[in-house]
């Protein structure tokens, strides 16, 4: 059975004919083509198809795709500024915490969205924020740094 | 630099999952619900007729269009009891663990695929299974391979040094066991390919989430009886590997999924899938003596070693071989005399086993940190002491081991010094005492890991074989290829500045590609990457700048002695106006003037001039299958836990390790894979655990029910390196992936059994659950 939905992602407007049975997590990948959100484990337990429904961290393969017709959806792509990195990325990177980086775009949503929710926080508390994101390679301790050096970069301005 | 990573943090990636390609289609496995069952009758009939399903292949095709599934590994060609079972990939005649495949689909969408799937029928008889280890070994036992008359796969014998010696001498003999749940990698990417057959050409292309494409190759070609030269294997990008991903055998469905439909066909496995059909490793028991003197000295250890190898020990995956650096590897960081193991390597009714990080080395140098505690503890010295006591000593190298491993270099108690240091372990142990008197109970522990890596070994897949090649292309640039294949480990990023290092060019210039069948070389695997690829691609980078300063040496009009190199800018030493970019230089050797414009014995080689290929090989392995490991690495671990007596909970209150890979190729790097490995071993240590029933039924199939470690239950890790360079490898450095959960998991136990020695608790396994912690110590108060 198809539903029409209409939604944004990544600030840009669609209407879809989704599958009533479809995530959206499938209509992100399939549909929109939109890489970056990754099957994990489709249990909701890894993840790494984390996304941001309107503006808070979901797992994409929990959310119907019918869930999301009036909603805003934002992935890693819509962090990017045209060709440029969002400085989260770049912190990342200068850290260390892409490691096979499958898990990585995930993460990158949940840790926007404790930035851009928290104006300050304890270790404690960076941890329990991304305990939703599992990664098996870091160890998340330079996931950790990297969150920490992102701060820096938001403080300091260099944010969007 | 770091090219890779800028593409997988903007979500640029190109995992299996991300391969499209036109008229693809898309393959599901069916799994059997029963761990051990006779397969009366498959009917597909109606699962055919759902719209969008091209084709179900069952047992009875694989049997007729491929060949049973290769050996990786084979010793009963030197005299060992070594069997190898005839396997195929879906189950013909039997199922013989649950979610063994029984058909594969082939569908235009995998929710049509699973739709077709609840309509195959299957008609099983259900036959007595046997997940336990102990009851496999039972006369009476149900049979997994009825023409073996026992379910003995492997029945091993190994006696190094002289243990009788070792026990007449001995003060005290001591009793020792041990024993590790089934575990994996269970990386957050599960396994999965896309394979691509183009009946015009026969050629069959396939893009695999894989550490070794060209070793895939091999297996795959040889179970679809398709030529090795019409297979052709991409490594796609790799979501996690740790071991899980060194076999094919699904891959080879997939491969004859697109051979019957003559459609692209792509597979991506669920995780339940993977939970359910492997790999899975660890499953093993050590029960034995061991003989020491009073004073702490360790003479010699006599154990029985059981592993469970699940379904089958040789096909899908490489579990049987795994045996024999689990038993060369127990003498670890120590002078002994004797060494005596049997071990029997024995099938179930559980999931394949294959590699998971430490493969088979890990178990034997478990068994022997738990050895050193019991030591410690039955003759009261502290444990660093009784290492201390018994550790070759640095001026010993390079030393043989009893099991026959060449020690290249160390300075095992300089690692254990500083590690004692950076754990504070004085002041733990005072406060440990305070704690006791508050009803709170701290431990102290410490761990020591002498990891063998880079295999290179007979009579199986994994004999060694690693090539390089480097390039300078035609504007000066950079091109590496290597079997290093990127799993996630930062081997793109060694590779680039190993090479740029070398060569003396700028970073950014230096294209890492990506790994294929086409370069002969056996992948990642046994920590191998920074000893055998990169010691392959140092030796091409090495002969490569050779021929590019004769080259600039020439052009520039002055002896090679004199030409030096910089950012990608040529120079002589003697005249700092002869400059030339090697941009300039790839021109003129390409094109301007081009090749017949060199010197005349340059010509003479008939050599592409500037792109050389290289392998690696270590001076010291040799055809005996227990001295196969190239360099030894170490590493000292020191943890204190608090274990809360009333829940059996586990808290790390302080973690510190120090480790000796040699010369270190990128700080990062090696940090990276220390921090996640040491995470990982603290998961096996407290909650990972794959729990069978009786009847064969895997209740942990999915991150609820397996517990992995979240950023909660990662630690603060305090570091320390040391450097004692390999005498053996290019740049002295040495292979140091899988040492990290070695030392992580048994510090733990050891932290744990010293926190509770109050208790006088003798931990016998892992994972230290809760519930485990609480039943110990119920059961030490008589309850």
């Amino acid at each position: 059975m198809k539903v029409p939905i209409e939604t944004k992602v990544n600030n840009k407007p669609y209407k879809l004919e989704v599958e009533a049975r479809s995530t959206l997590l499938d209509i992100l990948r399939d549909e929109l083509k939109i890489k970056s959100v990754h099957r994990g484990c489709e249990d909701g337990e890894c993840g790494a198809c984390t996304v941001l429904l309107n503006g808070k961290p979901v797992c994409s393969c929990l959310v119907l795709a019918p869930q999301v017709g009036g909603a805003e959806v934002t992935t890693v792509e819509g962090l990017l500024k045209g060709d440029e990195l969002h400085p989260l990325m770049l912190a990342f990177i200068e850290n260390h915490a892409i490691q096979c980086g499958y898990c990585t775009p995930g993460v990158i949503m949940t840790a926007y969205y404790l930035l851009n929710n928290l104006t300050e926080f304890t270790d404690e508390e960076l941890r329990k924020g991304i305990e939703g994101n599992l990664c098996r390679c870091t160890g998340y301790i330079h996931i950790i740094k990297a969150i920490k050096a992102a701060k820096e970069y938001k403080d300091s301005g260099n944010w969007w | 630099m770091k090219q890779r990573e800028r593409r997988l943090v903007s979500g640029d990636g190109f995992y299996v999952d991300d391969i499209e390609l036109p008229n693809m289609v898309h393959c599901i496995f069916v799994g059997s619900p029963y761990a051990h069952a006779r397969i009366k009758s498959i009917d597909v009939s109606r699962a055919l007729k759902v719209a969008g399903v091209l084709a179900v292949i069952t047992g009875k095709e694989v049997v007729e269009l491929m060949d049973p599934l290769p050996a990786t590994s084979n010793y009963s060609a030197i005299g060992w009891h070594w069997r190898t079972p005839k396997a195929y990939p879906i189950a013909a005649d039997k199922v013989r663990y649950q979610g063994e495949p029984v058909a594969a689909i082939i569908a235009e969408h995998p929710y049509i695929a699973l739709d077709a799937a609840d309509l195959i029928d299957i008609e099983y008889e259900p036959l007595p299974p046997v997940s336990d280890i102990n009851e496999a070994m039972q006369p009476e036992s149900p049979l997994v391979y009825e023409e073996w008359g026992d379910n003995i796969q492997v029945h091993l014998e190994f006696n190094f040094g002289d243990i009788d010696a070792a026990f007449k001498e001995a003060e005290r003999v001591l009793p020792v066991s041990w024993h590790e749940a089934r575990v994996s990698g269970f990386p957050i990417e599960a396994r999965g390919c896309v394979a691509s057959y183009d009946k015009v050409t026969g050629m069959l292309n396939m893009w695999s989430s894989t550490q070794a494409p060209f070793l895939g190759r091999q297996y795959i070609s040889s179970a679809l009886r398709l030529p090795t030269n019409k297979v052709r294997i991409v490594a796609a990008d790799v979501g996690g590997a740790f071991g899980n991903k060194l076999n094919w055998w699904k891959d080879t469905v997939v491969g004859l999924g697109s051979i019957v439909t003559g459609r692209p066909v792509k597979w991506v496995e669920s995780k339940r899938e993977l939970f359910l059909t492997g790999s899975h490793n660890r499953d093993v028991t050590w029960d034995g003596e061991v003989a020491v003197k009073n004073d702490g000295s360790i003479l010699g250890v006599k154990a029985k070693f059981l592993k469970d190898l699940g379904v089958e020990g040789t096909n899908r995956g490489s579990a049987a071989m795994g045996m024999v650096p689990a038993c060369c590897s127990v003498p670890n960081a120590y002078r002994l005399k004797g060494v005596k193991i049997e071990a029997y390597g024995i099938v179930t009714n559980k999931s394949p086993y294959c590699a998971y990080r430490g493969y088979g080395k890990d178990k034997g140098i478990k068994f022997m940190e738990r050895i050193i505690q019991v030591v410690s503890r039955e003759l009261d010295i502290e444990p660093e002491q009784v290492r201390f006591r018994n550790f070759i000593q640095p001026h010993e190298f390079p030393y043989k081991q009893l099991s026959g491993y060449v020690y290249d270099s160390g300075d095992y108690p300089a690692v254990l010094r500083k590690v004692l240091k950076l754990g504070e372990v004085n002041s733990w142990r005072e406060k440990q005492g305070q704690a006791r008197k508050q009803g709170k109970y701290i431990g102290v522990g410490v761990a020591f890991v002498v990891e063998p890596a880079g295999v290179a070994a007979p009579h199986c897949i994994y004999g060694g074989l690693t090539q390089a090649r480097v390039s300078i292309t035609s504007d000066g640039l950079v091109e590496v290829e290597s079997d290093q294949t990127e799993i996630g480990q930062g081997s793109d990023i060694t590779r680039t500045k190993v090479a740029a290092n070398i060569l003396g060019v700028r970073l950014d210039d230096i294209e890492v590609k990506r790994d294929t069948s086409d370069m002969p070389g056996s992948g990642v695997y046994s920590s191998r990457g920074a000893i055998y690829p990169t010691g392959a691609l140092i030796r091409a980078a090495r002969e490569l700048k050779a021929r590019m300063i004769k080259l600039a040496g020439h052009f520039l009009n002055e002896e090679a002695a004199y030409i030096d190199i910089t950012d990608s800018v040529f120079h002589s030493t003697k005249d700092p106006t002869k400059r030339m970019s090697l941009k300039e230089l790839a021109d003129c050797v390409y094109f301007r003037p081009g090749p017949r414009g060199l010197p005349h014995d340059m010509q003479a080689k008939h050599e592409v001039l500037l792109t050389v290929s290289a392998s690696w090989f270590s001076p010291n392995t040799t055809q005996n299958p227990t001295n196969t490991y190239a360099t030894y690495c170490s590493g000292a671990d020191i943890a204190v836990v608090e274990v809360d007596v009333e829940t059996g909970a586990v808290s790390i209150l302080k973690y510190a390790h120090v480790h000796d890979a040699g010369t270190l190729l990128d700080k990062d790097v090696v940090e990276g894979q220390i921090f996640g490995g040491i995470v990982q071993g603290i998961g096996e240590a407290l909650s990972e655990e794959l729990v069978y029933t009786k009847s064969g039924e895997l209740l942990s199939n999915s991150y609820t029910d397996y517990v992995m470690p979240t950023a909660q239950d990662s630690p603060d890790i305090v570091l320390g390196h040391i450097e004692t360079l390999s005498p053996f490898t290019e740049l002295g450095q040495k292979g140091i992936g899988e040492a990290p959960p070695i030392g992580s998991k048994v510090v733990i136990i050891n932290a744990i059994e010293n926190a509770l020695s109050p208790f006088k608790i003798r931990v016998p396994e892992s994972p230290a659950t809760r519930e485990r912690v609480r039943k110990w110590i119920l059961e030490s108060q008589g309850g």
